[in-house]
């Protein structure tokens, strides 16, 4: 609990001092009227095209999935990487480096499925 | 944050200053990048403004502060406005955990009449023994600032650059965390204290159950763990969204994709999120793989040693010296590596999107993985003989 | 906490010196956090824009895993933030941004009498699932004890321990379960034309 307090120290100085910039940043310049134009979308200064309900693009979905999955076998092995040379060093090194070897050949065996079904490619 | 009021002030002024410190390195690393990248195109940078140009960012400041305030739409105004505030907290919370020189012993004084005690100093805004799952965490919402500036500005070109940008930061991670297993294997904690002070003096290796110790290399994680810095180094290019990686930045396609709405000095905290990131990268880069804030083939111990005996310090004095020289140490690692960021930038062609998230989930993720697996074997069977 | 000694239990000691004891300073910090964890999922409720609606969520998220630090769970509150609300609640945003929710925001109800509807609903739910905590912690807490004997071990070093000695079964299924989490994931997507759908 001791160091939780440092942190939460600093996210409050952060986020005042963003607030604080974001607000004096509107406080100085002209005050225009705006119109019509200036709040349109910046379209390399052509006149705006009408957003179109397009279909949604099925593959941010599935990279942010896949990210998922993969992040969470990844934070299972930052456990077993700082014990490892403990259990190496009772003697258990082949049982750590087994249990770890299967899981990450299930892991491996996921991702080139994945590469192999095509369902990572962008194009 | 401390047993008494001494300690407690000390360390609400250190986190201020490290805070602080990102902040204004800031406008001086833009002033390299610009002049850098000017020798490196063949023409001057800026170099009218004060000596050298150096004063070129702060009339740039003092010019962002007096731009007209554009809030485009009325729908999502909060959303567009405390994207840039969001785009400051990962770095400055990650900034704050890395060691950025030695601890900093203070032996019992008087004062005002009242003892105070031995303090030891971490030379870092707060530690505690999970240090990279807390970065790796940290930096895993940068991805927010992005999404809400994106959406904010109410311009589909925006948040398509953001979508783009948030699903390349995101399959990135995956090979930073990867490549991060390999060096864990060898330094067996998660504290970047320690992991520094394991890197102290020269290089000891074990071989078959015996060790050696090879005394014309400093004892890097660079030479444990080769292809893991280099994973590491091309993961945080892309996780800091710098060239060859910045194709939700470039110009050709997306104007200047998440952030084309923002002016002024809302851009600009952009910019300081940015480059706090890279400040953030190449520390975590220096204390894996260079040693931190260690000086090559020298203990910590023996600085202050040396402080102590040769000039006659106290012990809180040498202890402030040997900290003050080392964080110089790791001040010039870290410009190194970012000098590196910025050659780089200026130096190779931009990848294309399908490129960059083949190579992030093909071909990094795979290699990580190799990496780990090797280092894994190999430990076992050198220490188990 | 509960039997066991606590990891590395340090409050602030000046605030101790005034009569804020440890454990009041941990409740406290808990408290104050819990509140602005139950104020963002607040905000998850009453929100006209679904967008806002995910980016509550995600703050909420945060607030969990620091209420986890708060508790000296760091490596949980950690792996709280980095997949719960770095990828978790990534995926969610992203989605929800990418949709056309004109009319999600006509059909929402603002106003006093219809965001206090909602939170009476939410307060319902919230105390049934109370009720049932309490009710099945009672059951636990009335069954005969068992006395630990030596304190229990909170650090990082034990959780792999744990996790790779007795429960290692538990890990290797856990491994094959994502793995069907990523096919189930790549079929649902194999809509007709394939994944590559227009842009």
């Amino acid at each position: 609990m001791t160091e939780l307090i440092p942190i939460l120290v600093l996210l409050a100085f952060v986020a005042v001092f963003g607030v604080i910039i974001v607000i004096v940043s509107g406080l100085f310049g002209p005050k225009r009227r705006q119109s019509e134009i200036t709040k349109a979308p910046y379209e390399c200064g052509l006149p705006g095209i009408e957003k179109d309900n397009s279909k949604i693009p099925i593959k941010y979905y599935l990279t942010a999935i896949l990210f998922i999955l993969f992040d969470i076998e990844i934070i299972f092995m930052y456990p077993w990487a700082i014990t490892y040379t403990d259990f190496i060093a009772e003697g258990q090194g082949i049982w750590a480096f087994s249990a770890m070897a299967i899981f990450i050949l299930v892991f491996i065996f996921g991702l080139f499925w994945e590469i192999k079904s095509r369902a990572l490619d962008w194009d | 944050m401390g047993s008494d009021v001494f300690e407690i002030s000390v360390n609400f002024i250190k986190l201020v200053a490290i805070f602080l410190l990102m902040v204004q390195l800031v406008p001086l690393l833009v002033w390299v990048e610009r002049r850098g990248s000017a020798y490196i195109q063949n023409r001057f940078g800026p170099n009218r403004v004060g000596p050298l140009g150096l004063t070129q960012l702060l009339a740039d400041a003092v010019k962002f502060l007096f731009k007209e305030e554009f809030i485009p739409g009325e729908g999502r105004r909060l959303i567009f406005l405390l994207a840039p505030v969001v785009a400051l907290i990962p770095g400055a919370l990650a900034f704050g955990s890395i060691p950025l020189s030695a601890p900093i012993q203070v032996e019992a004084f008087q004062w005002l009449g009242q003892t105070w005690g031995p303090y030891n100093f971490p030379f870092q805004s707060f530690q505690f023994d999970i240090g990279i799952v807390f970065v790796l965490g940290v930096s895993s919402l940068a991805a927010y600032a992005l999404l809400m500036a994106g959406y904010g500005s109410e311009n589909k070109y925006s948040l398509f650059g953001a979508l783009r940008a948030s699903a390349q930061m995101i399959s990135y991670e995956l090979a930073l965390g990867l490549s991060l297993v390999g060096i864990l294997l060898i330094y067996g904690t998660f504290d970047f204290a320690e992991m520094v002070t394991l890197q102290e003096g020269p290089l000891t290796l074990m071989l078959f159950g015996t060790e050696y110790t090879l005394s014309f290399l400093p004892n890097w994680g660079i030479f444990y763990q080769p292809l893991g810095f280099v994973i590491l180094f091309a993961a945080l290019f892309a996780e800091t969204n710098r060239l060859p990686f910045d194709l939700p930045e470039a110009e050709a396609e997306l104007v200047a994709g998440y952030h084309t709405e923002y002016g002024g000095l809302k851009m600009n905290m952009f910019y300081i999120g940015e480059y706090g990131h890279m400040l953030v990268a190449s520390g975590l880069i220096s204390t894996f793989y260079l040693g931190g804030y260690n000086l090559p083939f020298v203990t910590v111990d023996q600085i202050r040693e040396f402080f102590v005996q040769s000039q006659g310090f106290t012990l809180t004095n040498a202890s402030l010296a040997a900290s003050f020289l080392l964080h110089l140490v790791f001040m010039a690692k870290v410009f190194l590596l970012l000098w590196i960021f910025i050659w780089v930038r200026w130096t190779l062609p931009r990848f294309r999107y399908d490129q960059l998230m083949d190579l992030g989930w093909k071909t990094m993720l795979p290699w990580a993985l190799g990496n780990t697996i090797v280092t894994a074997v190999f430990i076992l069977w050198m220490r188990s003989v | 906490m509960g039997p066991g000694e606590h990891h590395c239990h340090s409050g602030v000691y000046s605030l101790d010196a005034i009569g804020i004891g440890v454990d009041m300073q941990e409740a406290i910090l808990f408290y104050i956090l819990g509140s602005l964890a139950v104020v963002c999922s607040l905000g998850v409720l009453l929100s006209k824009n679904p967008v806002s609606s995910a980016l509550y969520l995600a703050l909420t998220m945060v607030g969990l895993s620091f209420v986890f630090v708060g508790l000296d769970a760091f490596f949980i509150g950690m792996v709280q933030l980095a997949v719960y609300a770095g990828a978790v609640m990534v995926l969610i945003v992203m989605v929800v941004m990418l949709f056309d929710l004109k009319k999600e925001e006509d059909s929402f109800s603002p106003g006093f009498f219809g965001n206090g509807l909602k939170v009476i609903l939410g307060g319902f739910m919230v105390g049934a699932i109370a009720s049932v905590i309490a009710y099945s912690t009672e059951m636990i807490l009335s069954a005969p004890k068992i006395t630990q004997a030596e304190p229990v071990d909170m650090s990082v070093k034990a959780l792999a321990r744990l996790l790779f000695t007795d429960y290692v079964v538990a890990f290797e299924i856990l491994g094959v379960l994502l793995l069907l989490v990523a096919i189930g994931a790549v079929a649902l997507s194999r809509i007709p034309g394939g994944t590559h759908a227009d842009d």
